[in-house]
């Protein structure tokens, strides 16, 4: 009876764990009964849980990842400092959005990511480069969130503002800020998600340190488990950060919850 | 309209309708009690009741899409188990498919039912043409007036011939005067074509001016609280609804759907 | 005066080319007026530098032959994404138990860079074109099932109750209302798709490849053949802005029953 109203009320929750518990436990059996595993080219969840543990007590992981986030820190701050007031004076000056719409459309929409292997080379394999990389890929999300955010901007309520002579810092604070918000929240989102590609993709092409780096040369090196430690961590912080942002634009921006932007 | 004395089945009738709204995290809401009435072919019948009280869900269910807990339904003898040819519904919120044309917007129940191309074209035509829409048969329901959308939905819905249309509060999302003009031509449609139609309101003028018979419903949980015939001559113009006795049947009405409207004030 | 409104009409057209010109001269002209240190010289080229080398490139043969192996690569990548994202997205919009089973999969793996994956996929499936098919799949498969689904989700219920009450089974639900009101979500996911499969190739080929673009910009930068990789890059680039705007044309074309062109950022 309990058991059943329970199911009804959280079917989604329930299905989605027995899902995940079956697969992994599916993945689990069948390379441990049926399958014989060539531990060189598949792995299992137990040896993946195990390296994981390993992994955890040992220095070597948190090291990585504070190099990887350093780079990514340094490259993203780039971004917000430039891509926000970009944004803006491109929200707010017509002519500067005629002019600079093309050109930064045409980067955004462009693999830039196929600067890696030069910025590697002119920057260095350390820092520099990387928060290069990571910089070029999640500035466009905020110059364009921004832009969009501003021009969002409902015509009406600035005259309602206007009607109860309100001033220019009254419509900025109290209209364009708040409108903008979500939008910048979302490019944020997106930004995040373009700049773990930075890292990875940065630190696979040629680096000594870094969580990317250490996926690789676990691949190389056929340690399977290892490099799926690696994969799911980069993971987990990719799905908790893009979660993190969802909240946050549900918290500023509870008016317009489930609207998307790119 | 009155039924005659041999004793025919009436054409539509609904008898103890029930229906409960089960719903998580929330206790369930009896939505209909005991529901019943009859209507003969060829009339006019409006509902008004308060908000809330499952009078569009009614029309749903008749419709066939909504299933009731308890209670039967029948029309012409034969229960109703789902959609059928001799139902059809006119939306409140037109429902059109935006991205079709006027015309293949009115097509749609022909086109579902396999009816070949240039036929259902060539009945689209007259339709468009009885609502009074010739020259916006290529529109699209975006570049039309919420009027014109409404007699879209019209059009559509006599498109298969029903015997009875339903009609969902089609006139609350229209603007006064649009509004005074679609029930007028309503009125004249509805004398050519002779349809039994049901119709759904929230206006009391609205009920006595178009219809024979006036069905008041309770609050939730909705069932019949009185029916109220309206003896006005047809056919009926605007200016009828300036006369002593139309105000005098609105008024009746109002005293008994009143009731229902502030709480406490039910007998 | 002619002239002048001209140039007012013409305004947005006239600024953004501009820009572009002026960016490019100026790029063009840097050693003209800066003498750079021999370190720096190693990395830098001009646009003109970089026109020469297209078309030499273009001449021997190169650009012909990397292109066709990223672009076989980016087209069964691509079309597998379809043939599998598609009739998934559709599937989980109607159905709640396979969204329910498949919702933790999709929403993680969307989240997360799919090229974490690449260097798994090269130790599974080699360097060469298998595992560039599956990293292009990787990337371009959700947003086109995850657009799919919002489509199907979004449909409004009373279109649906509507086409139910002229007795319209599943399969003419799908195909009457269903499908018509998710082509603007799937279009605008393919665009999203185009993006992330380009990437694939670009990423796949750095890594996982000894042929295609992606891998001439690559070994051009271990030589110091700065020229060469801006090749690549504008390749890409050129690739990139043609295929968002055709698919944006398409866009505007299949809304033409909207009030306005569907939101596009």
């Amino acid at each position: 009876m309990n058991a059943k109203d329970y199911y009804t009320e959280h079917r989604r929750l329930v299905l989605g764990v027995f899902s995940v518990i079956f697969l992994v436990a599916a993945w689990e059996l069948l390379l441990t009964y049926v399958f014989p595993v060539n531990p060189f080219f598949f792995t299992k969840p137990s040896l993946i849980a195990e390296a994981f543990k390993e992994q955890v007590q040992g220095a070597k992981l948190w090291h990585d990842l504070a190099i990887s986030s350093r780079a990514f820190l340094w490259g993203f701050s780039f971004a917000v400092i430039v891509g926000i007031p970009l944004g803006l004076v491109m929200g707010w000056r017509r002519r500067v959005e005629y002019a600079l719409d093309p050109f930064l459309t045409a980067m955004y929409a462009s693999p830039l990511v196929a600067l890696a292997p030069l910025l590697i080379i002119v920057f260095g394999v350390g820092v520099l480069g990387k928060a290069a990389l990571v910089f070029l890929l999640s500035v466009f999300p905020f110059v364009f969130n921004v832009f969009a955010g501003v021009k969002s901007t409902d015509a009406l309520l600035i005259n309602v503002i206007r009607s109860f002579g309100g001033t220019d810092k009254d419509l900025y604070f109290k209209v364009i800020l708040p409108s903008t918000m979500p939008y910048l929240i979302a490019g944020a989102r997106l930004a995040i998600g373009r700049g773990l590609v930075g890292i990875i993709v940065g630190e696979f092409y040629a680096a000594s340190e870094g969580i990317g780096f250490a996926i690789s040369q676990a691949g190389d090196t056929y340690r399977l488990p290892d490099m799926f430690v690696g994969i799911i961590i980069l993971s987990v912080i990719a799905v908790v950060l893009t979660e993190a942002m969802r909240r946050l634009e549900l918290t500023v921006a509870p008016w317009r919850a489930g609207e998307e932007v790119r | 309209m009155r039924r005659p004395l041999a004793k025919m089945p009436p054409f539509i009738r609904a008898n103890d309708i029930t229906l409960v709204f089960k719903s998580k995290n929330r206790d369930p809401v009896t939505a209909l009690n005991n529901l019943s009435f009859e209507i003969e072919r060829g009339e006019f019948v409006s509902i008004v009741g308060p908000s809330g009280c499952g009078k569009s869900t009614f029309l749903n269910m008749l419709l066939g899409l909504v299933r009731p807990d308890s209670g039967h339904m029948q029309m012409n003898g034969t229960p109703i188990k789902g959609p059928g040819q001799e139902r059809a519904m006119v939306f409140q919120e037109f429902g059109l498919l935006p991205w079709r044309t006027v015309t293949a917007n009115v097509e749609l129940g022909l086109e579902l039912k396999g009816v070949a191309a240039a036929q259902r074209t060539q009945r689209a035509m007259e339709l468009i043409k009885l609502v009074g829409l010739n020259g916006f048969e290529r529109h699209y329901p975006h570049e039309l007036s919420g009027g014109m959308k409404q007699r879209v939905g019209l059009a559509r819905a006599l498109a298969t011939e029903p015997e009875v249309l339903l009609m969902d509060e089609p006139f609350a999302a229209l603007d006064a005067q649009t509004r005074d003009l679609m029930q007028a031509e309503l009125l004249q449609i509805w004398e050519r074509t002779k349809k039994t139609v049901l119709f759904v309101t929230h206006s009391i003028e609205e009920a006595a001016y178009l219809s024979d018979r006036v069905i008041v419903m309770t609050a939730r949980p909705g069932r019949t609280k009185q029916i109220i015939d309206i003896n006005l001559p047809r056919p009926r113009d605007y200016e009828m609804r300036l006369t002593p006795e139309f105000n005098e049947i609105k008024s009746r009405i109002w005293e008994v759907l009143k009731e229902e409207l502030i709480p406490g004030s039910r007998r | 005066m002619k002239l002048k409104t001209f140039c007012t009409e013409h305004e947005s057209f006239i600024l953004g080319t501009g820009f572009i010109v002026i960016l490019l001269a100026l790029w063009e002209s840097v050693p003209l007026w800066y003498t750079l240190p021999k370190g720096m010289a190693l990395f830098f080229t001009t646009p003109s530098k970089v026109a020469a080398a297209f078309q030499q490139l273009l001449i021997n043969g190169e650009i012909e032959k990397h292109f066709y192996v990223s672009a076989i690569a980016f087209l069964a990548g691509l079309g597998l994404s379809i043939v599998v994202g598609l009739p998934l997205g559709l599937l989980m919009g109607r159905s709640q138990t396979l969204e329910a089973l498949l919702d933790p999969y999709v929403t993680s793996f969307n989240a997360s860079p799919r090229i974490v994956w690449l260097p798994l996929m090269i130790l599974w499936f080699g360097i060469g074109i298998w595992s560039k098919i599956v990293i292009v799949f990787a990337g371009a498969v959700f947003p086109l099932l995850i657009n799919t689904y919002a489509g199907v989700k979004n449909v409004n219920r009373v279109l649906v109750n509507v086409v139910r009450s002229f007795g319209a089974n599943e399969w003419q639900l799908m195909k009457v209302v269903v499908l018509p009101n998710s082509l603007p979500y799937i279009i605008a996911g393919l665009r999203l798709a185009i993006g992330r499969a380009i990437l694939g190739v670009v990423v796949g080929e750095f890594f996982g490849s000894s042929q295609g673009l992606g891998y001439m910009i690559a070994s051009a930068a271990t030589n110091y053949k700065v020229d060469v990789v801006f090749v690549g890059v504008a390749i890409f680039m050129a690739l990139s802005v043609i295929l968002t705007l055709a698919v944006k044309q398409l866009e505007s074309r299949l809304a033409s029953w909207r009030p306005e062109t569907a939101k596009t950022f």
